[in-house]
């Protein structure tokens, strides 16, 4: 008999958002000292009261716009309640009874062809803080600034049959929510709870269900999810071991999956409606200026791009990060060509990011910057070796292109009447190189050229000296 | 209908623990309240919505600003156990 | 009697709840729990009486939470008179006049009972026009800040004072002033005399009420009596919703950020049990494990569920009896005079008594004790109650 996984996924993803979810403490829950982002309420004090950041709102609904689910016209915050150190009220605001987006899809693409995952829902909810366990004090140490930033739960239907639909499933959420400014998705920002069961090919009914709690890396869910389906294969199979519905913990080191027999498992969350949060309607109003708002697609991005005349690849560079585009737009906004645009962020920014070890999505340029680098080479004030080394300035010095040009005398370079300066000095400094060349040794030419490159310190441009030289030699011949 | 059993895993869940004594008179509240209960059910709310607000307000929402005028040091001050920059409880995984 | 928990100021004129923070000065509810917690920010109520001049003199002892009837299982002991009968602690410093008023949570009718009892007036505002903003949470579903004075004039002026929207409070009306009332308006208007509540009081109580309504009377008020068939089923729906919201609440004080930890703990678990256990009292207990089980996965429709749906038809029978009478005059509790008492008896002493007091906390409407008993009116009708309990002292019912 043959066996298929049915798989679901419960994933959680961290808001791009300046505050928290319920207080106006940071948002970002990586930045910062321990504790330097926390407030009364984040460490569990009484007497503030819980008030809602519309972004995170209005973040839900674009993750819900982009998944095609139905926007709840009418959406409610309720109390789950638990002890653990990290979760400072030892409740959590989530939401049980009215989630803000139902019943969403999402097409996958993998090697073996393309298919639809459902959505369950989406919603709203605080996370907790984190733990730190200290050997040296033999204590947990406890840092709450990650309590209440936002989250959504975006929570598939068991649709997924493999693992590789699921790594496919999450590597497009990401760059989705990515692109649409939703969540930077960085390390640790999308954690996931995995769902599986096993049946016989061709069935409907669902065997016992474990569910894999709490995983971040990509390579971790797809070790854990491929392990998970063995051991019940095993278990169904050949009897290894008689599956229980439960929760389990994966160990990354030893590679398995174990029980999580302890009582926060068997808990009763006891959710109830929170009394201090006044429910939110959403209109079709509020819907559409979300939607109007929200920044364009990967492929309205893709279309636009191709009718600028970029290639497939500069298209699929551009658009694998939302910051790209936006530089992209903004450049070609400021006047600059659309090639060269491309051009100068993919090839020379990149260039340079390499040089120093790091990748793309690590570029942070102000656009103004590379714009007024790209018209100081188009206009030939600069040339483009030149202009490659005020770039890596702005880059890693943050330096102000016109006044590095200045400091370093580059303004010149590409200034024929000041190359033409440096050329008649290097010709009347070596006039026994000038005989040669006249008198036929052309190799003196490269002695020539080397000299005013000497004498510009390495930032002339090539073919503009070779011009001038030419020039200046002919009219001694 | 309340048990002795059903109470201690109630106690546990709370993170409390009762003395005998104690014990004894919740079950009594218990048996108490669950007539009261009984009576509540007796009244008819089939078409009845919820009614978790008295005031009807919706939509109380505010802008994504950050703030921060707290400091740790003043949040850290009234901790039972803390070091200089956390919050420190008993190790909990070995 | 009438002694501060915490001394702010001596030229201080307000006292202010254990229940409501004040910044930099120790807050524990009346609670072991919270021993040693020194709020970071004073409640907005506090901020805005001592924006307009009135300096709080100190912390007034309530019971644990406020839980209880009067304050009698006060962290430091209750507050007796000198016949060694109960009293609330806010009330007596503002009936000796050594306040010029007070700030209460009322939670489940403390201050209302309390006010009856020591012959001053309270006020509980309609929810949300008062912010809870500082309030230590119990059942924020129904819990308001209100005032204590000794006549409905004082009373007003310090409303006038506290009320109005607050950001910071995700339940607050928009409105910046309210209406409190002129004083006048008195004759001609309907007080609905509410058998079910006066029928459930002692004698003498009943006597007391009976005699209020007939000075009301003679003020050119109608009293007529009226039935409010739900108020027990009020009783039990705001002690299940009260319950419930106060578990989830205090279940914050576990000895890991603030207050109070057992010395006695070798692991997270039982510092947990250690802490609650050795720090709240046997009340909150009760509270604390009835709501859980109210709110757990079997009981949640039958429970919790329901009250939340009874509430709704108790605000349909509250509103439709507001259309016919402009108050409903009852008692503020069952007896004239209460004694100390064994705290194993406290739960069911305290559900008895709030049958008196349920009401305007599940419903959200205000409540006035004054005269020795108490008056509810319709929402965001302050001033009925105001201008009645100010006609009736002038009248010579105190």
């Amino acid at each position: 008999m043959r066996y298929e996984a049915v798989i679901g996924l419960e994933t959680h993803v961290e808001l791009a958002t300046n505050s928290k979810i319920f207080c106006s403490c940071g948002g970002h829950s990586t930045k910062g000292e321990p504790n330097t982002r926390v407030c009364p309420a984040c460490a569990g004090m009484p007497g503030m009261l819980p008030v809602t950041n519309r972004r995170v709102v209005e973040l839900a609904m674009r993750a819900g716009i982009l998944l095609h689910c139905d926007i709840s016209r009418y959406t409610t915050f309720d109390k789950k309640s638990y002890y653990y150190p990290d979760l400072p009220c030892a409740y959590q605001i989530t939401q049980w009874f009215h989630p803000v987006c139902r019943n969403g899809s999402v097409e996958v693409t993998t090697k073996d062809g393309t298919r639809t995952i459902g959505i369950k829902q989406i919603h709203m909810e605080e996370d907790a803080g984190k733990l730190v366990h200290d050997d040296w004090t033999e204590t947990t140490l406890v840092d709450f600034n990650r309590t209440s930033v936002p989250l959504i739960e975006i929570v598939s239907k068991p649709d997924f049959r493999t693992a590789d639909e699921v790594m496919a499933y999450l590597e497009k959420l990401k760059t989705m929510f990515r692109f649409a400014n939703i969540s930077e998705c960085e390390e640790g920002a999308m954690r996931c709870d995995v769902n599986i069961s096993i049946r016989p090919e061709g069935t409907e009914e669902l065997g016992v269900r474990t569910e894999i709690k709490n995983m971040s890396s990509l390579s971790s869910i797809r070790r854990a999810i491929q392990y998970e389906t063995a051991r019940h294969l095993d278990a169904v199979e050949r009897g290894t071991e008689t599956l229980v519905q439960e929760t389990r913990r994966w160990d990354d080191v030893k590679g398995r999956t174990f029980s999580m027999r302890n009582k926060e498992t068997a808990a009763d969350y006891r959710y109830f409606p929170d009394p201090n949060l006044m429910p939110i309607l959403i209109g079709e109003d509020w819907i559409r200026r979300v939607r109007d708002t929200m920044p364009a697609s990967i492929e309205e991005k893709t279309a636009e791009y191709q009718s600028k005349g970029l290639s497939e690849k500069e298209i699929a560079s551009l658009t694998s990060e939302r910051a790209l585009c936006d530089l992209f737009d903004a450049v070609t906004a400021a006047g600059r060509d659309p090639k060269e645009a491309a051009s100068w962020i993919l090839t020379e920014c990149g260039g340079i990011l390499r040089k120093h070890g790091q990748v793309m999505g690590e570029l942070r340029v102000a656009p103004e910057k590379l714009s007024r680098i790209m018209e100081k080479v188009s206009g030939n004030e600069i040339n483009r070796a030149a202009g490659r080394k005020v770039l890596e300035a702005v880059l890693y010095e943050d330096a102000d292109p016109d006044a590095y040009c200045k400091a370093h005398n580059l303004s010149a370079q590409g200034d024929a009447d000041a190359v033409r300066q440096v050329v008649l000095k290097v010709l009347d400094a070596t006039p026994n190189a000038v005989k040669d060349y006249l008198g036929g040794k052309k190799k003196a030419f490269q002695a020539l050229f080397g000299g005013c490159m000497k004498e510009l310190k390495g930032n002339g441009d090539p073919q503009v000296i070779r011009t001038l030289l030419e020039e200046e030699l002919s009219k001694r011949s | 209908m309340m048990t002795p059993e059903a109470l201690s895993a109630l106690e546990q869940l709370n993170e409390m623990r009762l003395t005998a004594d104690e014990a004894a008179e919740m079950l009594s509240i218990f048996r108490d309240m669950e007539a009261h209960e009984a009576a509540l059910r007796e009244i008819d709310t089939d078409n009845v919505e919820i009614m978790v607000h008295v005031m009807p307000l919706t939509n109380i929402l505010r802008d994504d600003v950050q703030e921060q005028p707290f400091t740790r040091e003043s949040l850290l001050e009234g901790a039972p156990e803390h070091t200089d920059d956390s919050w420190q409880v008993p190790r909990l995984v070995k | 009697m009438g002694q501060f928990v915490t001394e702010i100021n001596a030229n201080g004129v307000i006292a202010v709840d254990d229940t409501i923070q004040v910044k930099g000065y120790e807050t524990r509810a009346g609670s072991r729990i919270l021993e040693g917690f020194k709020p970071l920010f004073s409640a907005e109520t506090v901020e805005r009486l001592e924006g307009a001049g009135y300096a709080v003199a100190g912390k007034s002892a309530v019971g644990e939470f406020g839980l209880d009837l009067l304050g009698e299982f006060a962290h430091g002991g209750p507050c007796l008179d000198a016949s060694g009968a109960l009293r609330g602690a806010a009330a007596e410093l503002v009936a000796a006049g050594q306040v010029r008023g007070a700030l209460n949570v009322d939670l489940n009718g403390a201050p209302r009972r309390a006010a009856a009892l020591s012959g001053v007036d309270f006020l509980k505002p309609t929810y949300g026009t008062v912010s809870r903003y500082g309030v230590i949470p119990c059942a924020c579903s129904g819990e308001q800040v209100g005032v204590t004075a000794k006549t409905a004039g004082a009373v007003r002026e310090l409303l006038r004072v506290i009320a109005g929207h607050d950001p910071k409070d995700g339940t607050s009306l928009p409105a910046e002033t309210y209406d409190y009332g002129n004083g006048k308006d008195v004759p001609g208007m309907r007080v609905g005399l509410v058998r079910e509540l006066t029928d459930a009081a002692s004698d003498d109580m009943k006597a007391r009420v009976t005699a209020y309504a007939e000075r009301m009377r003679g003020l050119g008020v109608t009293v007529e009596e009226v039935s409010l068939p739900l108020a027990e089923a009020a009783r039990t729906a705001w002690n299940l919703l009260l319950c419930a919201e106060t578990c989830n609440n205090v279940s914050r004080y576990d000895g890991v950020k603030f207050g109070y930890r057992s010395p006695d703990y070798r692991n997270i678990d039982e510092l947990y049990v250690n802490s609650r256990t050795e720090g709240l009292n046997f009340l909150t207990k009760a509270v604390i494990l009835y709501g859980s089980d109210a709110l757990s996965k079997g009981r949640y429709v039958t429970c919790y569920d329901k009250a939340l749906r009874v509430r709704r038809l108790v605000w349909e029978q509250v509103k439709g009896l507001f259309k016919d009478f402009d108050a409903l005059l009852c008692p503020a509790c069952s007896r004239t005079e209460y004694r100390p008492y064994a705290i194993a008896d406290a739960f069911k002493t305290v559900f008895e008594e709030s049958l008196f007091t349920a009401i305007p906390n599940l419903t959200g409407v205000p409540a006035m004790a004054s005269g020795g008993v108490q008056c509810f009116a319709d929402t965001l009708r302050e001033s009925s109650l105001l201008n009645l309990a100010e006609a009736m002292e002038g009248s010579g019912a105190k």
